[in-house]
């Protein structure tokens, strides 16, 4: 406590290698172990609301008709639940990714904190300064978020919406979804970058859409599952392979 | 329709009655104090442990402020984003899946892709009570699988990074971008055949995310590919509602 409160002495010095890793030690295990018994506690509650309205709100609800949409969910971003976590690893740190897939937004939110803060006390991402300050950023950053949310979505758009016409409300509701998508389909190609990609998986969602649906109308429910695993399948063999550095 | 099955069977469109019960608060709630709660712990470690990672106390605070600074623009997009979602799905579902855990393509796409399994459109005449409950639950196990992968792989990840490094390269960025532009493409083109005023809103958002994104980059302003999302969804409803009142909308 002495040493942090003296501001600019060199902490390597007055501290011995052994109890330098024994102080780091101790970090991960904290860290794993709250980091993980929060994320689980997040997910419980999250998953807790709406499994109350199924139970409990009296809707009528089958349990054929919730697994199927589950099911139509799971088949469509299994690969990208996969594969995010592993891609954010290097930058953010174990203990961070704790934090990270809490709190959201990464790749539009949190990796700027992390990367400004990272900046700008100079430190590298992937070693011990690095995740520290990942940590702290993501820390600020939940604060910021958790406040603007709070008083921005919770309380003035509650507001709002209960002042806003009727008819305004409406044809926001019916048509977010192609406003949301037409967004993201722009933003989902310029970031990734992927020609052949791209162009396989609006062939592919041409074909399953406007073809192989009239055919076989029953395929509704996984017409979005069939185009991402149709298009993994022919992005991958229609790859361009890395040449290698002349 | 009679009053009695308005109640009982779910089959009501007044969705934000229901959106906005006091327990599902509740839940968005205890959600915001997690995040809290586990702040303050990983606060404490760092600070604890922070000369052994040749830290300073001054440069953990500038971290946290830097971070907490930077994350304005990209929250009040979020914000912006969020509220346009509120009629769709009440507040304290918009506040955890949208707000928190989630983002809005994933949490809107999985709610479009649970609807449909129904038979329902989101936010039309047949995005019923029941329609939104069993959309909500099916986003909400799809983000807890993000929260799965994490608590599984972290771990692994940890023991074994360098493993990783050696799998093909191709692997991790063919395969994420194709399930990407996938799902999204396929989501977007699929509300093409409900009316001319959707393919209007598509197309509009499309060509407005696409203008911010080109003049982020030509005139170097960063925060434009922040706020892209949130002005494409504005700009592309304002026009949605015009093309709806001119009566490009759905024949009902």
């Amino acid at each position: 406590m002495t040493a942090q409160q003296s501001g600019r002495i060199n902490f390597m010095t007055t501290l011995s290698p052994a109890q330098a890793t024994a102080d780091l030690a101790e970090f991960d295990r904290t860290t794993s172990r709250w980091g993980r018994l929060t994320m689980i506690a997040g997910l419980i509650i999250s998953v807790a609301g709406p499994l109350y309205l199924v139970l409990f709100g009296n809707l009528g609800i089958t349990s054929s008709q919730l697994w199927t949409a589950v099911a139509a969910v799971l088949g469509t971003f299994f690969i990208i639940w996969l594969v995010e976590p592993i891609t954010y690893f290097p930058i953010l740190g174990p203990a961070a990714m704790y934090q990270a897939f809490m709190i959201g937004n990464i790749s539009n939110k949190l990796l700027p904190s992390v990367l400004v803060a990272q900046t700008s006390i100079g430190a590298k991402p992937g070693t011990e300064r690095g995740n520290f300050a990942a940590v702290m950023a993501i820390c600020g950053a939940a604060a910021t978020h958790l406040l603007s949310l709070l008083v921005f979505v919770g309380i003035l758009g509650t507001w709002l919406i209960s002042v806003v016409p009727a008819g305004v409300t409406d044809v926001a509701r019916f048509y977010v979804l192609p406003a949301v998508m037409g967004a993201v389909i722009v933003q989902a190609i310029i970031s990734t970058k992927q020609l052949r990609p791209t162009l396989v998986a609006f062939a592919v969602v041409l074909v399953v859409q406007f073809a192989l649906l009239p055919l076989v109308p029953g395929l509704a429910m996984v017409s979005t599952a069939i185009s991402v695993i149709a298009t993994v399948i022919i992005a991958w063999f229609a790859r361009k392979e890395i040449q290698p550095a002349a | 329709m009679t009053l009695t099955q308005l109640v009982e069977d779910g089959s009501s469109t007044n969705i934000l009655s229901i959106a906005n019960m006091p327990v599902l608060w509740a839940c968005a709630l205890g959600v915001f104090a997690v995040i809290i709660l586990q702040s303050v712990i990983y606060i404490r470690a760092a600070r604890k442990a922070a000369p052994a990672a040749g830290i300073t106390g001054a440069e953990l605070k500038t971290s946290f402020r830097s971070g907490a600074v930077a994350a304005i623009g990209p929250s009040l997009a979020v914000v912006l984003v969020a509220i346009a979602l509120l009629a769709l799905f009440g507040a304290p579902a918009v506040l955890v899946r949208i707000g928190l855990i989630g983002s809005a393509a994933y949490e809107t796409g999985a709610a479009n892709i649970a609807a449909t399994t129904m038979d329902a459109t989101l936010g039309g005449a047949t995005y019923t009570q029941q329609v939104f409950a069993v959309a909500f639950f099916a986003m909400s196990i799809g983000g807890a699988m993000w929260m799965v992968t994490t608590l599984i792989a972290t771990p692994l990840l940890k023991r074994g990074e360098h493993k990783l490094a050696k799998v093909n390269p191709l692997i991790m960025t063919v395969v994420p971008a194709a399930a990407l532009l996938a799902a999204f493409i396929s989501i977007g083109l699929g509300e093409i055949p409900k009316s001319g005023a959707h393919l209007i809103t598509l197309l509009t958002a499309g060509v407005v995310m696409g203008l911010c994104l080109f003049l982020a980059k030509r005139l170097n302003r960063g925060w434009l590919r922040e706020w892209g999302l949130g002005f494409a969804i504005v700009v592309a409803l304002f026009v949605a509602y015009a093309a709806h009142t001119a009566g490009l909308g759905p024949v009902a």
